[in-house]
């Protein structure tokens, strides 16, 4: 059996033998590179219309963000399992900041304010900045489109589960939570 | 738009003209007092900075040279055709090795000035400072050092010397905050 040419790593040239446990390892890495660029082609599938638009303000600006890409675990149960956990919708890494946007009316933010106090006690260190609906709405008369305000807010501007909103152009090259193993234990997921 | 009315669509005056007479002077006077021994550039953000820069380079005492700048804004015409904030006015002149202020009318998200501190950076001044007339922290997405602050307000939507609605109410000689019902909210 000869030796062939494996894939370059970091632009080192390795050398491998061609088993079958290494063909298929190697196809399954194929196809997880594969659909990650098709994710990183078509971008986040925003959960709600208002992250879509901040996305794109966001990249008017010049100023990168990723969305989702972490989640904190901010409740457990006795066996230690996670049972709360918390998914910040943006994270600008040139600044250093977490963004939360919550566009539900005021009156149903308690559940979501909640989380947010466990998340400053468990993750002092961590900057976050919490947009609610009153200050989305603001942001959106600043730039003249008070008329999409409307539909940002509450439950109209929600996608149903697995309806996504893409955007333009993402600004990150994988999109994916960086632990896709982080438990979904009522996770943040509303807007 | 119905049509604006100077006096009708003000809630409540938020800054007076006393108010922004003495705010400016002090500012000059700092400014005069940082700057006695270099030369000064003030670099102004039109259109909103207009009145506060021409009351500002008045309250100074010190020789200084002034440019302008124009930047495109999310939302406007020039977003839906570029997609990225564009400089449609540049500096006249360079600005390299000098010691640059910044004028702005007002910071809130802090997203244009961001993009403008990166871009005048380029340009390799000796020094870059900002001077805002009012600081409106609770929208702050990017931080942003302020060397020469005015006023921190609320989080209202304001209007006057030089700060508008739809391009109308530049004119008022106060901060003013409009009435929401002027922009569609009740």
């Amino acid at each position: 059996m000869s030796a062939v040419v494996g894939p370059d790593v970091g632009g080192i040239t390795r050398m491998s033998q061609p088993t079958t446990t290494a063909s298929s390892a190697a196809e399954r890495i194929t196809t997880r590179n594969r659909r990650r660029q098709e994710r990183a082609a078509e971008g986040p599938r925003f959960a709600h219309e208002s992250e879509a638009e901040l996305a794109r303000i966001l990249d008017f600006y010049r100023v990168r963000w990723e969305y989702e890409p972490r989640t904190f675990p901010v409740l457990w149960n006795l066996d230690g399992q996670v049972v709360e956990s918390f998914s910040p919708d943006f994270y600008l890494p040139d600044v250093d900041l977490w963004v939360e946007l919550t566009t539900l009316r005021q009156s149903l933010v308690r559940k979501k304010n909640r989380k947010l106090r466990r998340m400053r006690e468990l993750y002092p260190m961590v900057r976050l900045k919490l947009f609610y609906a009153r200050d989305f709405r603001a942001l959106m008369l600043k730039y003249g489109r008070l008329e999409l305000a409307g539909s940002f807010i509450g439950i109209d501007g929600q996608v149903m589960p697995g309806a996504g909103i893409g955007r333009v152009g993402a600004s990150t090259p994988d999109v994916a939570r960086s632990d896709p193993a982080a438990p979904a234990a009522d996770d943040d997921l509303d807007p | 738009m119905r049509t604006p009315h100077l006096v009708d669509d003000i809630a409540e005056v938020l800054v007076s003209e006393d108010q922004l007479r003495h705010k400016v002077a002090e500012l000059g006077a700092r400014l005069s007092a940082d700057y006695a021994s270099r030369p000064l550039t003030l670099v102004s953000v039109l259109k909103g900075s207009l009145p506060f820069m021409a009351d500002l380079m008045r309250a100074i005492t010190i020789p200084l040279t002034l440019d302008l700048m124009e930047v495109s804004s999310y939302g406007g015409a020039v977003t839906q055709t570029s997609g990225l904030v564009r400089i449609l006015k540049d500096l006249s002149a360079s600005i390299e090795g000098k010691d640059v202020v910044i004028v702005e009318d007002i910071i809130d998200t802090g997203l244009t000035l961001n993009y403008l501190m990166r871009y005048l950076r380029g340009k390799n001044p000796q020094s870059l400072k900002i001077c805002a007339l009012l600081d409106k922290p609770a929208r702050r997405l990017v931080d942003i050092d302020i060397d020469y602050r005015g006023f921190s307000i609320p989080d209202r939507f304001v209007i006057g010397y030089g700060l508008d609605y739809a391009e109308f109410y530049r004119n008022l000689p106060f901060i003013g905050v409009l009435r929401p019902e002027v922009y569609g909210a009740s």
